[in-house]
């Protein structure tokens, strides 16, 4: 069964048992702060970048409808992140702004648990992950990172759904997953420090100068075996023979050292528009980097503008079928 | 209650487009993708005009279109795309679907007005 993580800001002891049962019948792993105050709830919620959601209690912090000023707090720092509100009596949101009415996927009441898991249901739980698939992947990562990582035990939890975009660490891959049944893209998050260290001693190689760099190559390597393991088990080929899914390239940030490598050492194509304002002469102009980055396939000599019919709409009007 | 969807997973054009219709005198619903699109449409029998992107996660615009014909059995509505797209096969694709117009992006709330009034009435 696949879990999420949720923070429980709920402190009404009397609620305890039975918000820990229910929590475990949906899936869901809760995490309660040490203590109410407002600190220790965002310092929680800053380590922990890859939850579901968030079950608030109106009155927590002991305080009529205390819980809300928290509420604002938290969707101001993690928009993202459904929330959901337990109120003593009421299960709607009556009473609230119509702003921090929005706040909240539902209210409920601890009598009524079916309608938060309703909505819990349409909120995190509403995609369907193949248990094969979540298998496979499993066991493909851990070949890839065993065969990485020599030196190492590599232990996977649960997986769980998440709603966070927060990224982890300093350092990501990205790769596209382009199939007949499923687009879209596999991350590897990690923090720089800890890994490199691994990599370091797992090469023998500590008190040496090491580079992130080194830390890239291990990484684009553990995302590219992922990759085309997820081909080679997951992904047809056409009638011909061919992959239905074209090459890919692990691209590479370290948004700590704000790089970013796409694989290819060829020089990129880059322009640069600055803004400035028309009614601030003075003020500092704002500017974009645009660049073009064709690691994949670079074919200049098959370079064409496609012929167009003639079309007497320009772009911003309406053209009526 | 609303006359018009606007189905786009950006919200800057969400709000551009829904801001500039709502200061025309129309009432406007938003949709972030053509999956949460359809459940608008399903939601509010109101509405009369759909203006979608194309290119969005979840279900693309061309997608929806489609699904409101097929599965939604709504031959009612007005369709009418706004998108960065301009390519005659997915013109031909929205044509199909019984969409009544095409905007190629940025929109332009004021060659389009008068327009988009008379599919709503």
């Amino acid at each position: 069964m696949m879990v999420s993580k949720v923070l429980v800001l709920d402190d009404t002891r009397s609620q305890f048992d039975s918000l820990k049962t229910f929590c475990e019948e949906c899936g869901l792993v809760g995490i309660r702060p040490q203590s109410g105050d407002e600190s220790s709830v965002m310092a929680i919620l800053e380590s922990n970048v890859d939850l579901g959601g968030i079950l608030l209690y109106e009155n927590f912090g002991g305080e009529t409808g205390g819980g809300m000023g928290l509420a604002r707090k938290i969707h101001d720092a993690r928009p993202e992140l459904p929330m959901f509100l337990r109120r003593d009596s009421l299960t709607s949101v009556v009473g609230l702004s119509e702003k921090d009415a929005a706040m909240f996927r539902c209210a409920y009441t601890q009598a009524d648990l079916q309608q938060l898991r309703a909505t819990l249901d349409a909120s995190i739980f509403n995609r369907l992950y193949p248990t094969d698939l979540v298998r496979g992947i499993t066991e493909m990562t851990r070949t890839s990172l065993d065969t990485l990582f020599p030196n190492c035990d590599i232990d996977v939890e649960t997986p769980y759904l998440v709603k966070d975009r927060i990224i982890y660490g300093e350092v990501f891959t990205l790769i596209a997953i382009d199939s007949n049944w499923c687009r879209g893209y596999m991350m590897l998050q990690a923090a720089e420090e800890e890994v490199m260290g691994l990599i370091r001693r797992g090469s023998g190689s500590e008190g040496e100068a090491m580079t992130f760099r080194e830390l890239n190559n291990v990484l684009g390597e553990a995302t590219n075996m992922v990759w085309g393991s997820f081909k080679n088990r997951y992904v047809g080929q056409n009638g011909s023979g061919n992959d239905l899914m074209q090459t890919q390239v692990p691209i590479i940030i370290n948004h700590h050292r704000c790089y970013i490598s796409f694989g290819s050492e060829d020089p990129q194509l880059c322009l640069k528009y600055t803004l400035r304002e028309r009614n601030r002469p003075g003020a500092v102009p704002a500017p974009i980097f645009q660049r073009f980055v064709f690691n994949l396939n670079w074919s200049p000599e098959d370079f064409m503008e496609n012929p167009s019919v003639e079309s007497f709409v320009n772009s911003g009007e309406l053209e009526m079928f | 209650m609303a006359q018009v969807l606007v189905v786009d997973d950006s919200s800057t054009v969400r709000n551009e487009v829904g801001n500039f219709l709502a200061a025309n005198g129309l009432t406007v619903a938003f949709a972030v993708d053509g999956r949460d699109g359809l459940e608008k449409m399903k939601a509010d029998p109101s509405i009369k005009l759909a203006m979608c992107d194309v290119n969005m996660p979840n279900m693309d615009g061309l997608t929806m279109a489609e699904k409101i014909r097929g599965d939604l059995k709504n031959g009612a509505v007005n369709i009418i795309m706004l998108t960065t797209e301009n390519s005659p096969a997915m013109k031909d694709r929205g044509k199909a679907a019984g969409i009544k117009g095409w905007i190629v992006k940025p929109f332009n709330g004021t060659a389009v007005i008068s327009s988009i009034k008379k599919l709503v009435s």
